[in-house]
């Protein structure tokens, strides 16, 4: 019985079906399933689509599609796990998010999913976020990776304030700094002090791993 | 005045009357239902004021059709920009086609392709060469570069909208971000110039306190306005092109009823840097012909509202080099957005998206350009060019027309004569060492270079206002903090070449 749900939950994901994602979530809780099975199933079921969107099976719009579904069952399963005290064990925690004065999501987003989909615990802040804003959130998550996105030339330099900020805060050492996006270059993310960039979505989750150690 | 190309001919249009009022509908619909949402507190005063609907938690405008149409009847069919030289002055609207640059964040290097930052000297070039090309009519914002070495952020646009002043005599575009527009502004005025104001909407359906800020600077300047939508369809933009149309209208309506409720009369052209998402990387897709079919019904709605069309998103390629794609891409966009009647259209120098710009495209592009606008002019009918006197003087073989006044007279006006295209024959070509089209090019902007001299050069007097002014932008920049120490040093040696501003 609890196999069968899991089955219903991977397919609402697969199916872009984020209602459908939710109340099995919801049922697996209800039939006592293991959340950390169903956690690692909803892992398991992104990895894949992940997979089949750089075989190029699959494009951007099923990608954000699985991972909307995916994001509606996961706090559902996460809350279930926190009461039975049990934790789960990913690749390391990324605190994401397009920095202040920049509204530009699209590639954030497609980062932010295949962290996931690579095993990463991902806390995707949004859009116009402030530099205290991502230190708060790198303090109150543990945050091993932080991962920050600017598309425009005006807004690039916003990335060196934030690494200024984490260097004021005393944290800058405690987590690994990626920056991307369409203004971002090789040059200037070694010129701001990141840890690392890539031009790709693909490409970042490798930047994460290595960044982690892992 | 610069008179541009003239389209003697009915624009391209693929909707019918129905299709094109079932847009309208929905656009007005948009309008009034969803509405715009303003993040600019005058202008939400001022919607309320003229009878509008507003949402102040919001931020949302909510605009009744009948205020709407009232806007858009407001809205002149047909006005002019003054350039810095009278000569280059465009009068914009009907049937006249002119062609601008398309800027690039950074330059490229011809033999690998790779981009990068442009020098203080390749950016005063490239505004050389676009004053030199015929074609080329007026120069868009950032142009040719979006800044170049040892200039920071904010500095960027001043030092872009100096130097199109001191190379050129063409009107030219200009952007806003942290104020920058004021500088710009004043600079236009020093030297008797009108800018190409700019406002663009955020898609779907927002526009952010800068850009209201500077509409209202540009229209207390008098300068004429660009509204700008444009959206990523598939992303901020409805997957389908009507649904991205309504959007991108009810975005460049709205900036239309804010400019008019400003200054009842005042002249607008509508933009829309509108195109669609690359499904695989997330980045927009240039040079797709999913641009060309926004276009061509946004183009077809505009001609119904009267206001002239600015032309785009249409000509960027998604090639890195100047290659076969880069040529495929640009033309096929180019030739459509022409032959569907937009006023002007971004071109000239502009290679991948928004990112690379190179003057040896710019020359390229020279001739691309004449020869659309060529086609535009069309093909006159009289009893001179119908030659049937002529046709039955020189009879049959062996009769022919090359050794006659007529040819003379009419060859010249009847065909383009690309400058840098390779239209030899094969042993010709073989002699020349086999050159093509980007070894001409290179060749003319060598000679361009070492030749052209602006129609008009700066007085003494607007030099050093010019100056004066991006000292003034220096200032306020360092003081508000906008520019740290270390830019700041390498801003101020880069300043004392003895070849500056050019160099």
């Amino acid at each position: 019985m609890g196999l069968e749900t899991l089955e219903n939950l991977k397919r609402a994901v697969i199916e872009y079906d984020t209602e459908g994602a939710a109340s099995w979530a919801r049922e697996i809780v209800k039939k006592k399933v293991e959340p950390i099975k169903a956690l690692d199933a909803l892992t398991e079921t992104i990895r894949q689509v992940g997979d089949r969107f750089g075989r190029g099976e699959l494009w951007l719009p099923d990608l954000v599609g699985a991972a909307d579904a995916m994001q509606a069952a996961m706090p559902i399963l996460e809350e279930e796990l926190k009461k039975t005290g049990a934790e789960r064990k990913s690749l390391g925690i990324v605190v994401a998010g397009t920095v202040f004065g920049d509204i530009h999501s699209i590639g954030k987003s497609m980062v932010c999913t295949l962290l996931v989909a690579g095993g990463f615990e991902v806390h995707d802040l949004g859009v116009n976020i402030k530099a205290e804003e991502f230190v708060e959130a790198i303090e109150n998550y543990k945050a091993d990776v932080l991962a920050m996105s600017a598309l425009l030339t005006t807004t690039a330099a916003e990335q060196k304030k934030v690494i200024y900020t984490l260097k004021e805060k005393g944290i800058r050492e405690k987590v690994k700094v990626m920056v991307g996006g369409g203004a971002i270059t090789a040059d200037f993310a070694q010129s701001i002090g990141a840890d690392g960039y890539d031009p790709t979505a693909p490409g970042a989750v490798e930047l994460a791993r290595r960044l982690v150690g892992r | 005045m610069l008179k541009g190309f003239t389209r003697n001919f009915k624009p391209l249009e693929i909707l019918t009357q129905e299709q094109v009022e079932a847009i309208h509908r929905a656009t007005l619909d948009v309008l009034w239902q969803t509405g715009v949402t303003f993040h600019h507190v005058k202008a939400l005063k001022l919607f309320e004021k003229n009878g509008f609907k507003v949402d102040y938690d919001e931020k949302r405008v909510h605009f009744p059709s009948g205020l709407v149409e009232e806007c858009l009847r407001k809205a002149p069919s047909s006005f002019r920009f003054k350039a810095r030289d009278p000569r280059n002055d465009l009068i914009y609207g009907g049937n006249t086609v002119y062609f601008m640059n398309m800027p690039g964040m950074q330059t490229i290097d011809l033999d690998t392709w790779e981009p990068r930052v442009p020098t203080r000297k390749e950016n005063y070039d490239g505004v050389t060469v676009l004053d030199a090309l015929d074609n080329c009519h007026f120069m868009d914002a950032y142009s040719p570069y979006f800044g170049f070495e040892d200039v920071p952020e904010v500095m960027k646009i001043p030092e872009s909208c100096a130097a199109k002043m001191r190379n050129s005599t063409k009107v030219q575009g200009t952007g806003y971000s942290n104020d920058c527009e004021v500088f710009c502004i004043q600079m236009s005025q020093a030297v008797g110039a009108d800018l190409v104001g700019r406002c663009i909407a955020a898609p779907p359906l927002t526009y952010y306190s800068d850009a209201v800020e500077a509409a209202f600077r540009y229209i207390e300047a008098g300068f004429p306005m660009q509204l700008c939508a444009g959206g990523v369809i598939g992303a901020t933009y409805p997957a389908t092109t009507a649904g991205s149309v309504v959007i991108g209208n009810a975005e460049c309506m709205a900036g239309i009823v804010l400019t008019q409720l400003v200054k009842p009369g005042h002249g607008n052209t509508v933009a829309s840097f509108t195109l669609p998402l690359n499904m695989r990387t997330g980045a927009p897709a240039f040079g797709q012909i999913g641009i060309s079919l926004f276009h061509v019904v946004f183009n077809q709605m505009w001609r119904r509202y009267g206001v002239p069309i600015y032309g785009n998103a249409d000509t960027p390629s998604s090639s890195k080099k100047i290659d076969f794609q880069c040529g495929y891409e640009r033309g096929i966009n180019l030739t459509i957005n022409a032959l569907c009647g937009a006023n002007s259209m971004l071109f000239f120098g502009g290679l991948h998206g928004e990112l690379t710009h190179h003057p040896v495209q710019a020359i390229l592009d020279d001739d691309i350009a004449g020869m659309i606008g060529r086609f535009l002019e069309g093909v006159t009918v009289s009893d001179e060019t119908i030659a049937l006197e002529l046709i039955e003087q020189a009879g049959p073989i062996p009769g022919n027309y090359l050794n006659t006044a007529h040819t003379r007279e009419w060859w010249r006006k009847e065909q383009f004569v690309p400058k840098v295209a390779d239209l030899l024959t094969y042993p010709e070509w073989m002699q020349t060492g086999k050159k093509d089209c980007i070894d001409y090019a290179k060749e003319r902007m060598e000679e361009i270079l070492a030749t052209h001299k602006v129609s008009m050069p700066m007085t003494a007097s607007q030099e050093e206002d010019i100056e004066r002014i991006l000292n003034e932008a220096r200032k306020y920049y360092r003081d508000k903090g906008l520019i740290s120490d270390a830019e700041w040093a390498v801003y101020m040696r880069s300043l004392e070449s003895p070849n500056y501003p050019n160099a």
